[in-house]
């Protein structure tokens, strides 16, 4: 599942993820998100922005952790953002990797089977 | 321009009903006449009624200009203070307006380039597609050409015994010519043994001959002899006769095996020539469909090299159109910033002039904004750059 409030960064993602053969979801802000997570098919991982509308990346993280099921899975943050203090925010929320924009195709498939293995 | 049409309506009017008074006293307003007593002096009430307006108007003019004169003089006595702050007001009134147009340039552009990048997502998602289409094709061809292969493997190597059979051939030839000439031998070898038995048989006809000539010598006696020489007699004919026949038999035989042998003497040599070539055609064949399997299994092997990695450099594209939403973020951090400085700057106006000490607030106020905006652009630092090494912290970062 991908997160993001830009219409590009969605198509991109999706279209970088579905050329290495993955089903993917997508959300336009945290809030959907959750909703998705609550009513939809479970996903195998989430990628998420950090600055969005209704509920950022963050505020998401933390409760998708806490929602039943989900509190193993893979997410990884991707954004414009740097700062190792915003870093060491998500990681204590339960964030797996920080991805700072743009990510080429080569590099998201490579981490995404590192944190998925057989993916 | 209106005034100045009534006024000379006015005074007309009232230079008509003076005429008409002295001239015209017969005419009309008679009621007036009546009621006033005197022909001719409606008319003349009616001109000093008109002159009356016309004065009275005069009048109110002058008011109104006497007025004007005396705005000047209180525009001059405005203090210096309230000038500057309506000249600033003004100045920010544009500044903002300016702004604006800026403010919905900006979010034109990023609508644009939003509006770009799905467009080269789409175009890039419709060349991989075609990409994707040709290297399914590929690996279509190329199972198709391995069963081709298979099969004309199975055929060379059906041809290759063929080959090896052929050039074996003049060897098996000259081997079965050689049988055929010892068989001619053997016929030869029994032409002879015919001769003796004609040859014993001859010796028996005459040794029954002899035979016969004592049997009569000894009169009655020799009959039973002469009964013996003629029955030799007969059988030395009869081999004789058979001798003959096989004799026959075995020239005739002879002559088969010799025509036979000289005919495929003959042809033998040209098709052995053939055959030959054959072979060497045969493995020429083989050699030159392997070249030509290496050739295009080259071919294949570059074609689909160059197809992966036209892939790759897809899917690179689609991460480097992420700039864009990279950029759309800066250009949203400005305008929020700019935004904050405006109403900065909209407040800062409005405490011109009136409160010293709020106005010593504003140069730390600025400078907050300023600060907000840095710290801001610092977290971002590194999405900023197109290089990947330009950056201190780790692009991707597992925890």
């Amino acid at each position: 599942m991908i997160v993001d409030d830009s219409t590009t960064m969605l198509m991109s993602l999706r279209n970088s993820l579905e050329i290495a053969n993955f089903t993917v979801l997508s959300a336009s802000d945290g809030l959907i998100a959750l909703g998705k997570l609550n009513t939809g098919p479970k996903p195998d991982l989430i990628i998420t922005d950090i600055n969005m509308p209704n509920m950022g990346g963050i505020e998401f993280i933390g409760k998708a952790r806490a929602l039943p099921g989900f509190r193993f899975m893979p997410i990884l943050v991707l954004t414009t953002e740097s700062q190792q203090s915003s870093r060491d925010e998500a990681k204590k929320l339960g964030a797996t990797g920080w991805l700072v924009k743009p990510v080429g195709g080569a590099d998201l498939i490579k981490v995404i089977k590192q944190v998925l293995p057989g993916a | 321009m209106s005034m100045l049409k009534s006024s000379r309506w006015l005074v007309g009017g009232a230079l008509l009903a003076l005429v008409l008074g002295r001239f015209l006293p017969e005419a009309s307003l008679s009621f007036v006449d009546v009621f006033l007593g005197r022909p001719g002096d409606a008319w003349l009430l009616l001109a000093v009624a008109l002159l009356g307006g016309w004065l009275w108007q005069q009048s109110q003019s002058k008011s109104r200009h006497s007025l004007a004169p005396q705005d000047g003089p209180t525009q001059r006595q405005q203090p210096a203070a309230a000038q500057q702050r309506a000249l600033v007001e003004t100045l920010l009134s544009t500044h903002l307006s300016l702004e604006q147009v800026i403010d919905r340039k900006l979010l034109e552009v990023v609508a644009d380039t939003e509006g770009s990048a799905t467009s080269i997502i789409q175009e890039v998602r419709a060349l991989y597609d075609s990409s994707h289409k040709l290297v399914a094709y590929l690996d279509s061809s190329g199972l198709r050409g391995s069963t081709m292969e298979n099969d004309i493997s199975d055929c060379v190597a059906f041809l290759l015994d063929l080959g090896k059979f052929v050039h074996q051939l003049p060897d098996k030839m000259k081997r079965d010519m050689e049988s055929v000439q010892s068989v001619v031998k053997e016929i030869n070898d029994l032409s002879e043994l015919v001769s003796s038995v004609q040859a014993i048989a001859m010796q028996s006809h005459l040794l029954a001959i002899n035979a016969a000539i004592e049997g009569s010598h000894a009169g009655p006696a020799g009959a039973a002899f002469r009964v013996v020489a003629t029955e030799m007699r007969t059988l030395a004919s009869n081999s004789s006769d058979v001798a003959s026949r096989i004799n026959v038999g075995l020239a005739r035989a002879r002559n088969v095996v010799a025509n036979t042998m000289a005919d495929s003497m003959s042809e033998s040599s040209e098709q052995l020539q053939t055959v030959s070539a054959a072979g060497d055609s045969i493995l020429r064949l083989q050699e030159n469909f392997e070249d030509m399997r290496q050739f295009y299994k080259i071919r294949f092997s570059v074609i689909t090299k160059y197809n992966e990695d036209l892939l790759q450099e897809i899917a690179e594209v689609l991460g480097h159109i992420q700039y864009q939403d990279v950029v759309s973020q800066c250009i949203q951090r400005i305008r929020v910033a700019t935004a904050q400085r405006n109403a900065f700057f909209e407040n800062a106006v409005q405490q011109y002039g009136q409160d010293d000490a709020e106005l010593a607030q504003l140069p730390p106020q600025l400078l907050a904004i300023l600060n907000k905006f840095v710290s801001e652009e610092d977290k971002h630092l590194h999405s900023a750059r197109h290089d990947d090494d330009a950056g201190s912290e780790q692009k991707i970062e597992l925890f």
